[in-house]
């Protein structure tokens, strides 16, 4: 058996299981349901300018905290109300969505990658190489997440690069867990054995044989992981380290809320219903997913 | 067993409910507690430079001298208290004075705190970091035991004024129980005994018995009338205004403006102001392009709408200054020409200097101030002068501005002095290569009227350079001049014998409930 | 051959607890700022004073004197003084620690108490109404960023129905000598049951917006791991032979579904110390977090270095114990 043929027979088998997963997904109501939300939330950030009825920047202090539409003083033209510089908050909100979710998509992404590099390396190349890797995130665990991304922000200051950085500073080495583990795992397997029996090169069995195996489980932890990215970018937003104004983010349009809590609840109330939204919708549609592709969960 | 705690949770919410508003309503007559934003960091009267360590510590310590609400320096620990010559004062001691211990005060309780305060390491090796707020004093020294001369190594006519911020120890103690000790163990001469510091939480004073009575000059004179006063630490804005019209407070500091009609209407509590040390001010860097154009400056002056801003962003608790000084200043003298709100005179002026199609500049500042600096930067913007606001960490921005090189166009800060004298405040943000001349200002017949007013003794010259100081700053505009905003604090209806003074202390020896 | 085990799990505690100490140091060197600026803030200060503070500070040692100093220092349980606090910072630690450690555990053990039973319910009753119910508000619980549901909280039970203090940990009327610093513990130890229901009372909201979140996970591991135990062959068979339902889900199912939920719960112990900074700001709680975090903003680099330290102990310390206990009980790791 040569080793090209053995490889493109594998993914054939991938793509059919991938196939028959979504199919599963699909019959799962809830989940398509909430996957459809996530859909829309993505839409309303990449149409932002097209949907807001304001200019999400435009101050007008004589609107200063005007009370939503169903409100005495309110009106329909700014159906949520207005923050403290008389901003539309609806508008507002829905270029926030850009915001977390750009975070969302991006540190996932990034830290995905990274962790997936580390994990094959580790797993597969094992002796120092894991050792050293193994070393670092064990180091990088030692921290509780938040207190870790707040320190990192302290360091390079407010913004968005920089929230994204310091969460994927901690973020890869979850990835890069299940990777190792999976990789350790498939290494025994027959197939990867026999490729290796054959000569192929350790490059060619990671990226070819044992990458593929571990896509699955690798999708399900992504998606549950940007909930938690949300959340955790809206908590450092809260305590003043976040993205830089004007850009809104929602954690930080909670926080700015905060303090007209007794006067102007719909400050802090809206923005924090949107993260709630989109993170259970995130979190339902993965369920949905992990149920579909990982049959022993269920 | 694992079960326990969650019946005992869902118990307590049922059985609570009641429990608490039947005490909420009903705090003990006798007992004070203050809503407050922060903690002490140390009880050490000597050993930290922070505002509102010092408003709680000044209730169970007292200074040879105290301030009026309307910010007057008056004796306090002392009888009298004179200049004998231009480097020497005098401070006749008053005879009665108890620390809690029940141990008299006398002369060498004043010389060890000034020596504790002044003297390299003398805090157990610390130097304490309120060394500089006394400037050129050189020693103390005892002439009897109720007779101390302050000797200064310069002329220095503020000094009397940076005595109420200082407070006395007492040295039997002190060697004692050592300097670090003092952080956590209060023996001083105040209105109040240290009961329990729950740090973080609260600091729970009683009444000291044998208390002298406090400054002659600020009657009623006598001991505290309440019997416990707390300070309840509440950093959450609206928790703390929660609390104050739950009645679980009687006195809540930094009251967010917004809230103010809702307290008054409420009928349990009302808001009271003070006018506060604090000039906002935005300093501008004429060091460089675009900034170091008269013109641009005086248009960034003209573009701003002040009187909307204080009305709606400030609550109205503000007062708009044409200058450096708040009215409440020594030396503040009204007549300086003021920039109006004139967006016309902003776009011609811009034109005049090159910028007929605007420019484009940053605006920093700190979290704080955020809603501010957005506001200012769309009205900027509006006339040309196209802004972007950065907000930073103060502790990141605070050096970026002090450094020497200036690299940046424009900063929303603020600055005070709780003395209320120019010394605090206009020297270090104006004169050339000060700490806080962010603008990188430098004028030197500005520099020569400061440096002049510094030590000179006659009052009226004195409040005479500066006003012709700030007249030339006025001018040449190296900052958009804002405001001065007053402090805002809320008191429950019952509480009588308090009133908010400028140097934003809670002090609580004449305060009591009405019936 | 187990106590070797342990021992080795032991030693390998010691390059992480230097790692996190390297990192949090690095970290702190980075971090522009100047904490004299900040202290001497804007009332008078001369540039004397401003060194003569900076020497006291240590900060005019290079980077790497500075932290062989900190290593050394803190191996003899010395972590210098704070600058701002201007006291040891093992002092400020110890006075703040236990209302952490207290909010932690509450929180902690309500995720226990809400997850268990739920869990085991809707594994049992699999595909029931009050599964599915159980399951959307476990997804609930997750979703809920805790900032928002603490200020939603104080905004209901506080504010407008007035149930709730708004914050601290316990009213001025109760003393409590301090043993422990928490005050639950103190409370009960000395018998004062009203000041233990009024410290109750105070930590009820916090600890809810803590534990929320931990409560969801841990009843969707406790639910996973049921069904898993409810299928193995030995209570197949036990069913089987006529035990009872009941006695069969508590003497032989629970025991052994319950291993996963307490090693989950005791690896997310980071989650509920990292919330505490959150929890700590928005309800007032005088604990270590959120002095790590205000140290943060001013710049107080030794209370920021022990305090993280000594929260990344205690985590992996609660994790190594997870780690033993788990090897230990669970028939199925070989050793």
């Amino acid at each position: 058996m040569s080793t090209p043929a053995l490889g493109a027979a594998n993914e054939a088998g991938q793509e059919s299981i991938l196939v028959i997963n979504l199919r599963k997904f699909r019959r799962d109501r809830f989940a398509v349901v909430s996957a459809v939300t996530v859909v829309i939330f993505i839409l309303m950030a990449v149409f932002a300018p097209l949907v807001t009825p304001h200019d999400p920047y435009d101050t007008d202090l004589l609107r200063r905290l005007q009370p939503p539409v169903w409100r005495e003083g309110g009106e329909w033209s700014y159906p949520l109300g207005c923050d403290a510089l008389g901003r539309d908050l609806l508008s507002r909100i829905i270029y926030g969505a850009r915001i977390s979710i750009f975070i969302g998509v991006a540190v996932v992404l990034l830290a995905t990658v990274v962790g997936t590099l580390a994990g094959l390396a580790a797993g597969f190349l094992g002796g120092i190489v894991d050792a050293v890797i193994s070393r670092i995130v064990d180091t990088l665990l030692g921290f509780p997440y938040l207190i870790f991304a707040i320190g990192l922000m302290g360091m390079m200051g407010p913004g968005l690069e920089n929230i994204i950085l310091a969460l994927v500073y901690k973020e890869w080495t979850i990835s890069c867990r299940v990777i190792r583990g999976e990789t350790l795992a498939a290494r025994e397997l027959e197939y990867v054995e026999a490729a290796r029996a054959v000569g192929a090169s350790k490059a060619h069995i990671m990226t070819r044989e044992i990458l593929p195996n571990v896509l699955s489980p690798l999708i399900v932890v992504a998606t549950t992981r940007m909930a938690t990215i949300i959340i955790l970018e809206a908590s450092l937003s809260f305590l003043g380290l976040g993205v830089q104004p004007p850009l809104a983010s929602w954690g930080s349009m909670v926080s700015d809320g905060r303090a007209f809590l007794l006067e102007a609840w719909w400050v802090s109330t809206f923005p924090g219903i949107a993260i709630f939204l989109l993170v259970v919708s995130i979190n339902v549609a993965s369920q949905g997913l992990r149920d579909a592709f990982d049959p022993r969960l269920r | 067993m694992r079960k326990t705690p969650w019946f005992l949770a869902v118990s307590a919410v049922l059985v609570f409910p009641l429990g608490a508003t039947i005490s909420a309503g009903s705090a003990e007559a006798a007992e004070l507690r203050v809503g407050f934003t922060q903690d002490a960091l140390t009880l050490d009267p000597a050993n930290h430079r922070k505002r509102e360590t010092e408003t709680i510590i000044r209730n169970l310590y007292d200074g040879v001298m105290t301030q009026t609400a309307d910010g007057r320096a008056v004796p306090e620990l002392a009888e009298s208290f004179r200049q004998i010559d231009s480097l020497t004062y005098e401070a006749k001691l008053r005879r009665n004075v108890k620390f809690h211990s029940g141990d008299p005060m006398t002369a060498a309780d004043i010389k060890f705190t000034f020596d504790r305060l002044t003297k390299e390491k003398a805090m157990g090796g610390q130097t304490s970091p309120r060394q500089s707020l006394l400037g050129p004093l050189a020693d103390v020294l005892v002439i009897d035991d109720y007779t101390v001369h302050f000797k200064l190594k310069a002329p220095w006519p503020v000094f009397p004024r940076m005595l109420p911020v200082q407070e006395v120890v007492s040295k039997k103690f002190v060697e004692k129980v050592g300097h670090d000790a003092l952080a956590t163990q209060v023996n001083g001469t105040g209105p109040f005994k240290l009961v329990e510091w729950r740090r973080g939480d609260s600091i729970i004073m009683e009444r000291f018995a044998d208390y002298y009575g406090g400054a002659a000059a600020i009657p009623p004179v006598g001991a505290a009338k309440a019997d416990r006063v707390i300070f309840k630490i509440i950093p959450e804005n609206a928790s703390r205004v929660a609390a104050l019209l739950a009645g679980e407070v009687d006195i809540i500091n930094e009251v967010p403006i917004h809230t103010i009609g809702q307290i008054d209407r409420s009928g349990k509590a009302k808001v009271v102001k003070a006018n506060g040390t604090r000039t906002f001010f935005i300093a501008l860097n004429v060091t460089r392009p675009p900034l170091n154009d008269l013109r641009v400056r005086q248009a960034a002056n003209h573009a701003i709408d002040k009187k909307t801003l204080i009305d709606k962003l400030l609550g109205g608790a503000a007062t708009s200054v044409a200058g450096v000084l708040s009215p409440e200043s020594f030396g503040y003298k009204p007549g300086l020409r003021e920039y109006a709100f004139d967006p016309e005179k902003a776009k011609s002026l811009l034109a005049q200097a090159g910028h007929a199609n605007g420019l484009d500049v940053v605006l920093d500042t700190e979290g704080a101030f955020k809603d501010q600096a957005e506001a200012i930067a769309s009205m900027l913007t509006k006339v040309g002068i196209r802004t972007k606001v950065q907000v930073w960490e103060g502790a990141v921005l605070t050096p970026i501005w002090r450094g020497e090189k200036k690299e940046r166009d424009m900063y929303l800060t603020s600055w005070g002095s709780s003395a209320l004298d120019p010394t605090g405040i206009f020297v270090p943000t104006l004169r050339t290569k000060d700490r806080g001349n962010s603008s990188g200002y430098s004028n030197p017949n500005v520099d020569r009227l400061l440096d002049a007013a510094e030590t000179e003794l006659d009052v009226e010259k004195r409040a005479g350079m500066y006003h012709e100081a700030e007249k030339i700053v006025a001018e040449e505009a190296p900052w958009i001049f804002l405001w001065v905003p007053q402090d805002i604090y809320a008191v429950g209806s019952r509480l009588r014998g308090w009133e908010p003074g400028s140097d934003s202390r809670i002090n609580l020896h004449r305060a009591y409930f009405a019936n | 051959m187990r106590l070797g085990f342990v021992v080795e799990r032991l030693l390998q505690l010691v390059p992480v607890l230097l790692g996190v100490s390297l990192v949090v140091f690095l970290m702190i060197t980075l971090t522009p700022g100047d904490p004299v600026e900040i202290m001497l803030g804007n009332e008078r200060a001369t540039p004397e004073q401003a060194e003569s503070l900076r020497r006291e500070m240590g900060l005019d040692l290079p980077p790497h004197e500075r932290f062989v100093k900190f290593v050394r220092n803190a191996l003899t349980g010395n972590f210098g003084r704070s600058f701002f606090h201007r006291r040891p910072v093992a002092e400020v630690i110890a006075e703040r620690l236990p209302a952490t450690m207290e909010l932690t555990i509450v929180s902690m053990l309500i995720a226990l108490a809400l997850s268990i039973p739920l869990g085991v319910l809707a594994a049992v009753k699999r595909g029931s109404i009050l599964d599915r119910i159980a399951t959307v508000a476990s997804l609930i619980g997750v979703s809920m960023p805790g900032f928002w549901l603490g200020i939603m909280l104080i905004l209901l039970f506080a504010v407008h129905l007035g149930w709730m203090p708004v914050s601290g940990r316990v009213d001025f009327s109760h003393e409590v000598p301090r043993i422990t610093g928490m005050i639950l513990l103190d409370s009960l130890i000395q018998g004062r049951v009203d000041t233990f229901l009024d410290a109750l009372h105070h930590i009820i909201m916090p600890a809810v917006t803590l534990g929320l979140a931990m409560a969801a996970l841990l009843m969707r591991v406790t639910r996973a791991s049921m069904i898993e135990v409810l299928q193995q062959d030995y209570i197949l068979f036990a069913e089987a032979k006529g035990l009872g339902r009941a006695r069969l889900l508590m003497r032989h199912a629970l025991k052994n579904a319950l291993i996963p939920t307490v090693t989950v719960a005791a690896l997310e112990t980071g989650y509920l110390l990292g919330g505490n900074t959150i929890v700590e700001t928005v309800f007032g709680w005088p604990g270590l977090a959120r002095v790590i975090v205000e140290g943060i903003f001013s710049r107080d680099y030794p209370l920021v270095q022990a305090g993280v330290l000594v929260i990344a102990v205690i985590y992996v310390s609660v994790n190594f114990l997870a780690d033993v206990l788990y090897t230990l009980l669970n028939p199925r790791v070989k050793l």
